[in-house]
């Protein structure tokens, strides 16, 4: 293979984007004679999103993808303003903070675009024709295995607030989630979890503060620590990186709440400002495409939008049992936008949460 | 030559369809606008539902206006699941609280109305723009908290649009129903001028009958029209052939006397010149008077034709009796005259006298221009017809002259034998009794004069 893939790790100074948010770029250089480029900006793990880019450089030989790699909350900040701007930021976002595409999209932000596959595409998980959703990603618990006993093991939402509460000086500073202030997923998470139950919700938090909750920008930055032992728990994490690393034998364990269980649908939209519109198109259409989605299914996010569970996972099937929460592509979800809203939220979840030091 | 006009049928169909047609189009405008204004009411509803729970969500904290916006506001909007969504909250004192601070109400309502809607523009899109006030009368903050939400109006457009055409669907149905029943209707009402018109072209040139088709009122006027002027057709035919007969009349009483008078010029009293003369004097005036006697029997045929009622004749005895009357008694030469008939009764349905009248004109004819030695007549049947024929070894009639001769009052030849009134009338007693006269050689070479007539009784 005459294919090589250039590493770059920037903070600052990368070509058209602002300084200021971290980033990392890839570039995988067309297999044949480049004849266009196409530029992703992505709130997704590289990892997940190779695979998808690798196979559709087969059907699209001559195309050069690079990957610009943000924390959602920036990727969200730098395409509003491109947008504001009226400058072109990339070719193509990819969020799980579907709540921030939806957001843009109702700002004009988002081009509408057509495909054979997105013509099929279900309607919730197609807002406009502007912003769609690819995967089918549960959140799930994770504990390390060789740290938990298993009577421990927290099988809903209320049972892991009343085991930190019975066992606090065991737990405390060893449980794990999103910092919801700085990562648009964890907060898209949080708001739902508030909507589902609101006195669970708020026992949750008041235990997770207790026990001084660890909050990091990223779901793998807490799998890491989970996996290395210097955390216990994480909580609100996408299942499918936390399968990805059960897959490659770390000592995890994945639990899908018995209570209520959401799930998230990656977004994936073409900004009004694209260059490359066609093969913009080209590749939302390639994701959620029969090829697109059985790659993504095999080897990034391995949970089938029927709800089948890949191996080695219990907790059955969350679609037919009727405990699967999809957060729906809607314009219900600029209510989380709403800035007055999600100022208020984050001050009660600070409040309750980040212990003064 | 008259200008064509399209047909009836055409003009009923054009006229009926073009008033569908308008109708059709003032239904479907009709459709569309109240379509458009059930959409706008429908999602009206919706737009002021969420703005209320928008606005019931402002809360007065120590002070301080506050908004926790209700997801549920966004789901009810969300039921047009396709349009954007923009909204703006102001507190009592103007301030924006949240939203799209740009979102503005593009005039100054009353402030007696809580709650208006009004057509915008936003975000380079149309939007239907909802504005309701909320009062407050806390200590610390007074006035009217106001929220804005506007929508794009891609929903109600398609609502309005699937709303016009269900309307339209039954109108279209309606239409083609219409359009046919029409088209049916209109060829049932036209059918008696197709009757008519079948009556009269199946009628023969000649037939001066009046007409006896039934007719609706609005075509009677014509139908008595046609009979009146055939009437008056029949009033001149009639006329003209009471002259012919009364001219030929008159002419016979003359003609008698003028034989007479040749007559008693006794051969002893003229030359031998003057002989020769007088002789071709009886000639013509034997002509003249047969010409007479020939154009009186075609009036008094004519006037049968229309007066006698008919009756059973037997053509074997009329025949017999015809060919007495016709053979003189005396003849210049020896012709030999037979009669053949078959056997059994041969019956046909018409005037005994002009039958027995056109059988003779055709044996005189054959004795005075045609056969030297030998008339053969025939009656035999054949199929259905009875047919009469006259053969005679004389020169006949050339073959060319055949159809000219046999027509009814067709240009009959008067040559200097005077044979064609006879045939004319031959002809026309056939044509009248559903018949006819035709000519052949037969295979012995004698011409044969043919009468034919359909047997009565039989289909």
């Amino acid at each position: 293979m005459d294919r090589f893939i250039f590493c770059a790790s920037l903070a600052i100074g990368l070509g058209l984007a602002d300084p200021g948010y971290t980033q990392t770029s890839t570039r995988f250089v067309a297999p044949k004679a480049e004849t266009e480029k196409l530029s992703i900006h992505a709130a997704t793990d590289l990892y997940a999103l190779e695979p998808l880019v690798q196979d559709f450089q087969q059907i699209s030989p001559g195309t050069t993808i690079e990957v610009v790699e943000y924390v959602t909350n920036d990727l969200f900040a730098a395409a509003a303003k491109a947008c504001t701007e009226g400058r072109s930021l990339g070719d193509i976002y990819l969020s799980s903070s579907v709540d921030q595409l939806i957001k843009l999209a109702n700002d004009g932000c988002a081009r509408r675009v057509e495909g054979a596959n997105l013509a099929q595409a279900d309607r919730r998980a197609n807002w406009r024709d502007e912003v769609f959703g690819f995967t089918y990603e549960p959140i799930v618990m994770v504990y390390n295995r060789n740290a938990v006993p298993s009577s421990e093991i927290p099988r809903t939402h209320i049972e892991l607030a009343e085991l930190l509460r019975r066992e606090a000086s065991r737990y405390r500073g060893k449980v794990g989630t999103y910092d919801i202030r700085i990562s648009g997923i964890g907060y898209l998470l949080a708001f739902n979890d508030a909507r589902q139950t609101t006195t669970t919700y708020g026992r949750l938090l008041e235990s997770l503060g207790r026990a001084d909750v660890v909050v990091r920008c990223c779901t793998s930055e807490i799998l890491d620590e989970v996996s290395a032992g210097r955390l216990l728990i994480g909580y609100n994490m996408l299942g499918s990186y936390a399968y990805e690393r059960i897959r490659r034998g770390e000592p995890l364990g994945l639990i899908m709440p018995a209570d209520y269980t959401l799930v998230l649908s990656r977004g994936a939209m073409v900004p009004t400002n694209s260059s490359q519109i066609g093969m913009a198109a080209r590749f939302v259409d390639y994701l959620v495409s029969p090829r697109g989605q059985s790659v993504g299914q095999a080897q990034s996010f391995f949970f089938g939008p029927d709800g089948s569970a890949p191996p080695g996972i219990d907790g059955g099937d969350i679609v037919a049992s009727g405990i699967a929460r999809p957060i729906v592509l809607a314009p219900a979800l600029l209510a989380v936008q709403d800035k007055a809203r999600r100022q208020r939220f984050l001050e009660d979840w600070t409040k309750s949460m980040i212990q003064p030091k | 030559m008259a200008k064509r006009e399209p047909s009836l049928f055409l003009r009923l169909l054009t006229l009926v369809s073009s008033v569908l047609l308008v109708g059709g189009l003032f239904l479907s405008v009709l459709a569309w606008y109240s379509a458009r204004h059930a959409a706008d009411e429908a999602y009206d509803r919706l737009l002021l539902g969420a703005a209320y729970q928008i606005a019931d969500a402002i809360v007065i904290q120590e002070g301080k206006p506050e908004i926790e916006l209700p997801v549920s506001a966004f789901e009810l909007l969300g039921l047009s699941d396709r349009d954007r969504i923009f909204y703006h909250v102001l507190d009592p004192a103007g301030r924006t609280l949240t939203g799209y601070d740009s979102l503005q109400f593009p005039s100054t309502p009353r402030p007696i109305e809580r709650a208006t809607i009004v057509d915008a523009r936003y975000g380079g899109e149309d939007v239907r723009l909802a504005r309701v006030a909320r009062r407050f009368d806390d200590p610390q903050m007074r006035g009217d908290a106001v929220v804005l939400v506007a929508q794009t109006v891609g929903a109600r457009w398609t609502l309005a649009q699937n709303l016009t055409l269900r309307s339209l669907l039954p109108v279209g149905i309606m239409g083609i129903i219409a359009i046919g029943s029409m088209i049916f209707a209109v060829r049932r009402a036209l059918a008696p001028i197709g009757r008519l018109e079948t009556a009269i072209r199946n009628r023969d040139p000649l037939d001066l009958t009046l007409i006896d088709v039934t007719a609706p009122r609005e075509l009677q006027p014509f139908v008595g029209e046609i009979n009146h002027f055939i009437e008056r057709l029949r009033g001149r035919v009639d006329l003209m052939q009471q002259f012919i007969a009364d001219a030929a009349h008159q002419l016979r009483t003359p003609l008698t006397a003028l034989n007479g008078q040749v007559d008693l010029l006794s051969n002893d009293q003229v030359s031998e010149d003057g002989r020769k003369h007088l002789d071709r004097i009886r000639v013509r005036v034997a002509q003249l008077s047969r010409l007479a006697n020939q154009l009186l029997s075609h009036a008094m045929i004519a006037h049968r034709e229309q007066a006698v009622a008919t009756s059973l004749v037997d053509l074997t005895e009329l025949t017999r009796r015809a060919l007495g009357d016709a053979v003189p008694d005396t003849l210049e030469r020896d012709i030999l005259v037979t009669f053949q008939s078959s056997n059994g009764r041969l019956e046909v349905r018409g005037d005994p006298v002009n039958l027995a009248e056109a059988i003779k004109n055709l044996i005189d004819n054959a004795v005075r221009h045609g056969a030297p030695t030998a008339i053969a007549v025939r009656l035999y049947r054949e199929a259905n017809c009875a047919v009469i024929d006259i053969a005679d070894d004389g020169p006949g009639i050339p073959a060319d002259r055949w159809a000219q001769v046999s027509s009814r009052f067709g240009a009959a030849s008067f040559d200097a034998k005077g044979s064609g009134l006879g045939l004319s009338i031959a002809a026309a007693v056939a044509a009248a009794h559903r018949g006819g006269l035709s000519f052949k050689t037969a295979s012995d070479g004698k011409f044969v004069a043919e009468l034919r007539f359909p047997l009565e009784g039989r289909s």
